[in-house]
């Protein structure tokens, strides 16, 4: 089959199709040195604050040059800037902001050409949220953009070994600030720099761009299932749910959970007058901060540091296919030689499948084994745990029992005083929680217990919420997503989306303080910032579920 | 609710209409009513016309209960999911309840006009002309894809006491509306053929199920053209029987071998 240049099709050219054949060889394999397919050197994806995450860093300071080059051709041009950026989410036409016409510069984000309909309809809108599917999409959304960064490098005579740098936020001494590239606003050659966002606020709102560490966590690479829980896994899952032939079902993932959405929020954030929030707070603004690929490079990191330790990503047929096996769109990207790559889970499950690696996959602070996790939960139940026991029991989950334990019925606005719920708590159910509690071993696994923030709606993404049960801190949740998932006509039906924080802990302590007995729980809201009227933000339901081991 | 659970509640909710499959099969007039002489084609006194209205609404039942089954797997799930489990069954009944409501006073309706129709129209093609244009402008139109959008809404509901009782009765009646809004235009189709029903019945809920398994979209005029339950069907058989290696499969952009 002939190669498609998709460049014709952005142009309409006669006869184009609407989905261009297959990519044949990459692009990128002729530049290679070792040559030949299968052996060559990966190329090395490196920590952007390598020489101070300054322009002294090349990786920096080339990305830099290359996002120039990229944000120099049209939108319709599948290798812009602009066009990959709406390959994740994009409001081109949006009449006021977010749209894209009313975005504050830099960068000055175009809004024509448009590209023809059955191009928009094949790239644009892809990214995979609240969904087995998001690592997956991601790493090749990875791929593709770094490619054609690399192409344009190479095109400006730099290194054809350049790979995109990762932000890792947890890394050592100040690297939870955004590296100081960013901040600049030319480059050392006096050029505007295209690093430099003006929407991009920071989590206090005063442009001040760092991840708060906690409540941003690692906690989720203790998980031991991609998909679905475990005694040391909270639903849905590492990776997310699987999101089969329908849409219901609007839940995070642990790793898009947390880290990803809360790392998006800090860094987009509100304009300190409301007007605006910040690019990388909305999915339909995120891909237009040249912050985001580096970001997205350390979840990709995490996600291949959680494989690197001994974690399995789905066989399920339906995963290694991708979404055209549940009748969905495939996933698939432009290439720098004009082609298109299609691809699929399969193809990019594990990290040696890949063109490049990272430099460093340790995570900075030790993950437990889930066998000492059980145990620790065990002893402090007052059940002594047999070390094989526990082993075992830590890998139960393939017969899980999960319900309804009690909620606190109607929406619950959340203002920037936040919102006070009291859970009921259904007496059986309570009871069952309280007897498997008490009755604790390591072949008898205790309930686990989540508290869900069910159908959270709003009109602004940026802002974080933190969650209190009885006066211990639950968790915290950003609502990246929250605002596309609450429109009506949109692809989460206006459901909003669902937070699962796990309170298992907290249900011990409770328990063995004798406090569990009340027959409810008080809930707190409460946001990190302030909250405008126009947030719109609500809780549909709070609600409590007890997961059983068998 | 366990993964096996919902799996056994997607099972028992397409059960309950294979009975009612198989009484269309064995009689298909009853959904036309043709058996009483004021549901024939052609001019009838109103009262001998509006006569046929009781027998016909028996067969609109099953009907109903036919074809709109598939369509109330994942609301029941989401019905059972939401719910104490004490209360599964009787929230999900209600819900059952509420939606059937909602399509026998529809029914009503519909009925009623199809025999003014064939009151009017003499001819059964006319009758069938007027049902298929109606049905394929209503196809086409935003203020139906809106109903189609809102019948994918799954609302928050309450857990306990009768206000759990309420919400389960609502969201049956509220799906309900939403459903009749989406598929009126359709569901009268197999009513004005004069023959072959039960295959048409049979096409529609195909249709209609393709559909559902779509994702919302704004609403706009728009020929739809329900492929996704073939997609799913070809790319399931594809992979389940002939283990085809999955689509796309090319080296990856480092040029390395596709394991």
């Amino acid at each position: 089959m002939a190669k498609k240049d998709a460049s014709a099709v952005a142009r309409g050219a006669p006869k184009a199709k609407l989905a261009p054949p297959r990519n044949a060889r990459a692009p990128t394999a002729a530049t290679r040195q070792s040559g030949g397919p299968g052996g060559a050197a990966p190329y090395v994806r490196a920590s952007a604050w390598s020489n101070g995450g300054t322009f002294d860093n090349p990786a920096l300071l080339w990305y830099a040059k290359g996002v120039g080059v990229m944000q120099s051709r049209a939108l319709d041009d599948p290798s812009s800037w602009w066009f990959f950026a709406a390959i994740h989410g994009q409001v081109v036409a949006e009449q006021g902001f977010p749209g894209w016409g009313y975005i504050p510069g830099p960068p000055q984000v175009p809004t024509t050409p448009l590209p023809p309909k059955n191009v928009r309809d094949l790239y644009w809108d892809q990214c995979q949220h609240q969904s087995w599917y998001f690592a997956p999409w991601h790493r090749g959304y990875l791929v593709a953009l770094e490619a054609q960064i690399r192409a344009a490098i190479v095109g400006l005579g730099g290194p054809s070994t350049w790979a995109l740098p990762y932000w890792n936020y947890f890394g050592p001494g100040t690297e939870y600030e955004i590296p100081p590239a960013f901040t600049q606003l030319t480059l050392p050659d006096g050029t505007p720099n295209p690093l430099y966002v003006k929407a991009r606020y920071g989590p206090n709102f005063d442009g001040n761009v760092f991840i708060p560490i906690p409540p941003a966590s690692q906690a989720c690479e203790a998980n031991n299932v991609y998909t679905g829980t475990s005694p040391v896994t909270p639903p849905p899952g590492f990776g997310g749910p699987a999101t089969g032939f329908s849409h219901d079902g609007s839940t995070s993932g642990n790793l898009e959970n947390n880290p990803h959405n809360l790392v998006h929020v800090d860094v987009g954030g509100n304009s300190p007058d409301w007007s605006v929030f910040g690019l990388m707070s909305d999915p339909d603004t995120a891909g237009l901060d040249p912050i985001f690929y580096l970001h997205h490079a350390n979840i990709d990191r995490m996600w291949a540091a959680w494989n690197a330790n001994g974690n399995s990503n789905p066989t399920d047929p339906n995963w290694l296919n991708g979404p055209a096996s549940v009748g969905e769109r495939e996933f698939v990207m432009p290439m720098p030689d004009g082609s298109s790559w299609v691809y699929t889970p399969a193809q990019v499950t594990a990290l040696s499948q890949m063109d490049y690696t990272y430099d460093d996959l340790s995570l900075t602070v030790p993950i437990q084994p889930p066998e000492k996790i059980l145990a620790k939960r065990l002893m402090k139940l007052g059940a002594v745990p047999a070390a094989s026991g526990a082993r075992a029991a830590a890998t139960l989950g393939k017969k899980e029992d999960s319900e309804l334990v009690g909620t606190r019925d109607g929406a619950l606005p959340v203002t920037s005083s936040g919102a006070r719920a009291t859970v009921k708590l259904d007496p059986k159910v309570h009871r069952k929680v309280a007897a498997s509690l008490a009755a604790a071993s390591p072949s008898a696994p205790p309930d686990r217990v989540y508290l869900k923030l069910e159908n959270v709606r709003g009109a602004r993404d940026a802002h974080k919420l933190n969650v209190y049960v009885n006066h211990q801190l639950a968790g915290t949740v950003a609502l990246f997503g929250v605002r596309r998932a609450s429109k009506k006509d949109g692809k989460h039906a206006g459901e909003g989306i669902t937070f699962v924080l796990d309170i298992t802990n907290i249900v011990d302590t409770l328990h063995l303080d004798g406090t569990l007995k009340a027959g409810s729980l008080d809930v707190r809201i409460v946001p990190t910032n302030a909250v405008p009227d126009d947030a719109g933000i609500s809780v549909g339901r709070v609600s409590v579920y007890r997961q059983g081991f068998r | 609710m366990s993964s096996g659970a919902r799996s056994w509640a997607g099972l028992v909710v397409l059960l309950i209409c294979v009975p009612a499959w198989l009484l269309l099969l064995s009689r298909p007039d009853v959904v036309t009513g043709h058996a009483h002489p004021g549901a024939a084609p052609g001019p009838h006194p109103p009262a001998l016309a509006m006569g046929a209205l009781p027998s016909m609404m028996m067969g609109w039942a099953l009907m109903v209960v036919a074809m709109m089954t598939p369509l109330m797997v994942a609301p029941v799930r989401h019905v059972l999911e939401r719910s104490l489990k004490r209360r599964r069954a009787r929230s999900a009944m209600l819900f059952v309840a509420g939606h059937g409501a909602a399509w026998m006073a529809a029914g009503a309706v519909l009925l009623a006009a199809m025999l003014a129709l064939r009151h009017v129209a003499v001819q059964p093609w006319l009758a069938l002309a007027v049902v298929g244009v109606i049905a394929l402008a209503w196809q086409c139109s935003p203020a139906r894809q809106r109903c189609m959008n809102r019948s994918r809404h799954h609302p928050e509901l309450a857990a306990f006491g009768t206000a759990a009782d309420r919400d389960a009765l609502r969201f049956g009646a509220t799906h309900g509306a939403w459903c009749v809004g989406s598929c009126w235009a359709l569901m009268l189709f197999p009513l004005a053929l004069p023959q072959g029903h039960f295959a048409a019945m049979v096409v529609v809920t195909l249709v209609l199920v393709s559909e559902r398994l779509e994702a919302p979209r704004p609403p706009s005029w728009r020929l739809r053209v329900p492929t996704k339950l073939l997609r799913i069907a070809v790319a399931q058989t594809r992979m389940r029987w002939f283990r085809a290696r999955p689509s796309g499969a090319r080296r990856n952009p480092s040029g390395r071998a596709d394991p």
